[in-house]
C-alpha cells in the first residue's frame, strides 16, 4: 500500500514519542523507587526523622524525575508536531529524536535515584547533617542528568533541523545511528554518576568533617565517568552533520547504522564500570580521609583503563564514517559493517563493567591500607588488562571483517 | 512554537571577514554584567563595620564561597578565589534573568556556557603549570605508563564538553519546557511553577555545580 509522505511522517512521531516517554519512563521510576524504599527503612531506624525523611525523599525524587520530564516534554512536541510538506526523511529523525531521548533517560533517572536513597539512610544514621547532605543529594542528582541533557540536545536537533537537503538514503541511517549512539551511551554514564553521588552522601553523614574531600571526589569521579555519554554524543554529531549526500544508499546505510550502535553499545559497559570505582572511591574516603590523594589517584588510573573499550567503539565508529565503499547491493555489502559495529559494541559492555569491578575492589582496600598503594595498583592493571582481552578480541574481529573479508 | 529555533543574529561585516553575533545573548550577557557592577559598586560605596543591606549579601557570599576555595585550594593558589566568585555570580544571575517576562538567559546559547568551561579550562592548566612546573605538568599525562597519553588528553578535553553542555542542556530545556507547556495550557497557572523549579531551583543547582567544578579542576591541577 502506498500512502502520501506526511502520513508516514506523523506515524514516525507519534512512534518517536512513544518511544521517548516509553524507555524514559523506565529509569525515573526505578531510580523514584529505590529512594523511596531506602526512605522507608531509614524512617524506620530513625522514626523520630520521619518528618526530614520524607522531604528529603520528596526533593530528591523530584530531581531523578527530571530525566522522565525531559523524556515527556519530547514526546508533547513530537505529538503537536504540525507537518508542512518535510522530506521523508523527517520521519527516521523523528524515530531518532525519541530514541535518543528515551533511552538517554533510563541512565539518569536510575543515577538520581542512588543519591536520593542514601541522603534519607544518611539522615537516618546523623541528623545534624540533613542540610549538608540535602545539598549534596541536589548537587549529585544534577550531575546525573548530564547524560540525558546530552539526548534532548540531540532530539532537539533532529526535531527541528533542516533536512530538506539530506537525501533519503543513506541519511535515514545517520538519523536513526545518531539517535542510537547517543542514547544508548548515555545509560551507562548516567547510572554511572549516580554510584559515586549516592556513595559520596552516606558518607558525608559518617565523616561530616571531610564533606569537601568527599564532595571534590564526587564531582571528579562523576565527571569522568560521563566520558563515554560525550564520545556517543560526538558520533552522534558527526552523524548529523556530516554530508552523506555523494554517497551510494548501499552499504552506506549500514556503516552509518553500525557506526552508532558500535559506540553506543559499548559506552554502556565503562560508563556503569567508572561509577562503580568512583563510588567505592567516595566511600574509602569518607572511611579514611587521610587516604584522598592515592585513592583518587588510582581511581583516575583505574577510570581511564576501564574506558579503552569505548575509545575501541569510537575508533570502530570513526572507521565505518570515513573508509570508502564501492556500491554494492548485494547482502555481504551491508552485513560486513553492521556486524563489525555490533561486535565491538556488544563486546564493550563486558570489558567496560569488569575492569571498573577491578578498580572499584583496588581502590576500597588502598582506602584502608594505603601503604599497598603501589602493589595493588599494579595487580589492578595487570587484572584490567587480562579482563580487557575480550574487548580486545571483539575490536581484532570488528578490523578482520571491514578490511580482510 | 516556531520560535524555539529562531537565533536572533547582527551579521557584521568587517574588511571582507563576516562576523555573526548572537544579538540577544549579548545584549542579555551587558544585562547581567551591568547588574554585577551596579550591585559591587552598591556594596562597596559605604563599607561600614555595621554592614549596610548590600554589603551584608556580599559578605554572605563572600564567606560563604571562601570557605569552599579555602578546602578546595592550598594556600598559593587561593588567589582565584575572585575568578570562582565571578563565575557564579555571572551564571547564577544569567540562570535567573530568564523568570523575568521579555529576558532570557544567556547561558541558554551554547556560546556562553563554553566561553566559561574553556575559560576554566585554560586557567586550570595554567595553574596546573604554574604550580608543578611544566615537566611535571606533561609528565602526568604519561602516568601510569606512556601509553595512556591519548586516553589522558582525551579525558581532559572531555571535561570541557561535559561542564558546558550540562549548563546549556539544563537551561535550554528548562526554557523550553516552559515555552512548550505555557503554550499547551494557555499560560495559565502552571508556567510560575514551572519557572520556579527550572529558573529558580535548577538554575541556582547547575550554577553551583557549575563553580564547584571549575574549582575542582583548578585543585586537580594544582595537586
Amino acid at each position: 500500500m502506498a500512502y502520501p509522505d506526511q502520513i508516514w511522517i506523523q506515524a514516525a512521531s507519534f512512534a518517536g514519542a512513544a518511544f521517548s516517554v516509553g524507555f524514559g519512563a523506565i529509569g525515573a521510576a526505578l531510580g523514584e523507587g529505590y529512594a523511596a524504599g531506602n526512605a522507608s527503612e531509614a524512617m524506620g531506624r530513625n522514626p523520630e526523622k520521619s518528618g526530614d525523611i520524607l522531604k528529603n525523599m520528596l526533593i530528591g525524587q523530584a530531581v531523578a524525575e527530571s530525566a522522565g520530564i525531559f523524556a515527556l516534554v519530547i514526546s508533547m512536541l513530537l505529538i503537536f508536531f504540525e507537518g508542512h510538506g518535510e522530506p521523508l526523511v523527517t520521519a527516521f529523525a523523528f524515530l531518532g529524536a525519541g530514541l535518543s531521548m528515551g533511552l538517554s533517560a533510563i541512565g539518569s533517572g536510575m543515577g538520581g535515584g542512588f543519591p536520593a536513597a542514601e541522603a534519607c539512610q544518611g539522615i537516618a544514621d546523623n541528623p545534624e547533617t540533613q542540610g549538608m547532605l540535602t545539598t549534596n543529594m541536589l548537587i549529585g542528582s544534577a550531575v546525573c542528568q548530564t547524560p540525558a541533557i546530552f539526548g534532548m540536545v540531540v532530539a532537539f536537533l533532529l526535531m527541528f533541523m533542516d533536512f530538506s537537503k539530506i537525501p533519503l538514503e543513506p541519511g535515514w541511517a545517520a538519523l536513526l545511528g545518531g539517535g542510537f549512539a547517543v542514547g544508548l551511551g548515555a545509560i551507562g554514564s548516567g547510572v554511572g554518576s549516580g554510584i559515586p553521588a549516592g556513595s559520596a552522601t552516606r558518607g558525608m553523614a559518617r565523616q561530616p568533617a571531610a564533606a569537601t574531600t568527599i564532595r571534590t571526589n564526587m564531582l571528579i569521579g562523576s565527571a569522568v565517568s560521563q566520558t563515554p555519554a560525550i564520545f556517543g554524543m560526538v558520533v552522534a554529531f558527526l552523524l548529523i552533520f556530516l554530508d552523506w549526500s555523494d554517497k551510494p544508499a548501499a552499504p552506506y546505510w549500514a556503516m552509518l547504522l553500525g557506526a552508532g550502535l558500535s559506540t553506543g553499545l559499548s559506552a554502556i559497559g565503562p560508563g556503569i564500570g567508572n561509577g562503580l570505582t568512583a563510588g567505592e572511591a567516595a566511600e574509602g574516603i569518607a572511611r579514611v580521609p587521610e587516604t584522598s590523594g592515592p585513592v583518587t589517584t588510582t581511581m583516575l588510573i583505574g577510570q581511564t583503563v576501564a574506558q579503552s573499550t569505548v575509545i575501541y567503539g569510537f575508533l570502530v565508529s570513526l572507521i565505518l564514517l570515513f573508509i570508502e565503499r564501492e556500491a554494492s547491493t548485494t547482502m555481504v555489502a551491508w552485513a560486513i559493517p553492521l556486524s563489525a559495529g555490533l561486535c565491538m559494541g556488544f563486546g564493550g559492555i563486558g570489558p567496560g563493567v569488569g575492569e571498573g569491578i577491578a578498580a572499584a575492589y583496588t581502590v576500597r582496600r588502598i582506602a584502608r591500607d594505603q601503604e599497598l598503594n603501589v602493589l595493588l595498583t599494579r595487580v589492578m592493571l595487570v587484572g584490567q588488562a587480562v579482563s580487557e582481552s575480550t574487548g580486545i578480541y571483539s575490536l581484532i574481529v570488528s578490523l578482520l571483517l571491514l578490511f580482510v573479508i | 512554537m516556531g520560535d524555539i529555533t529562531k537565533v536572533p543574529q547582527w551579521i557584521l561585516n568587517l574588511g571582507g571577514m563576516e562576523f555573526t553575533l548572537n544579538s540577544e545573548t549579548l545584549i542579555m550577557s551587558w544585562i547581567v554584567m551591568g547588574i554585577i557592577i551596579l550591585f559591587a559598586v552598591a556594596a562597596t560605596r559605604r563599607i561600614s563595620f555595621l554592614p549596610g543591606s548590600y554589603q551584608t549579601i556580599a559578605e554572605v557570599m563572600v564567606s560563604a564561597f571562601q570557605g569552599l576555595v579555602n578546602d578546595a585550594l592550598d594556600e598559593g593558589n587561593r588567589h582565584y578565589f575572585p575568578l570562582i566568585m565571578t563565575i557564579f555570580m555571572f551564571v547564577w544571575l544569567s540562570n535567573m534573568l530568564g523568570v523575568i517576562p521579555f529576558l532570557s538567559e544567556p547561558t541558554k546559547d551554547l556560546n556562553t556556557p563554553l566561553a566559561y568551561g574553556l575559560l576554566g579550562f585554560f586557567i586550570s592548566h595554567y595553574a596546573g603549570i604554574k604550580t608543578k612546573g611544566f615537566k611535571a605538568y606533561a609528565s602526568e599525562y604519561f602516568q601510569p605508563m606512556f601509553f595512556m597519553m591519548p586516553l589522558n588528553v582525551i579525558g581532559e578535553l572531555s571535561k570541557v564538553v561535559s561542564i558546558s553542555f550540562r549548563l546549556f542542556g539544563n537551561i535550554m530545556g528548562g526554557s523550553i519546557i516552559i515555552m512548550v507547556v505555557g503554550h499547551l495550557v494557555y499560560s495559565l497557572v502552571l508556567p510560575p511553577l514551572l519557572n520556579a523549579f527550572f529558573g529558580l531551583f535548577v538554575g541556582t543547582i547547575q550554577a553551583f555545580v557549575f563553580t564547584m567544578l571549575t574549582l575542582v579542576y583548578i585543585s586537580v591541577q594544582t595537586k
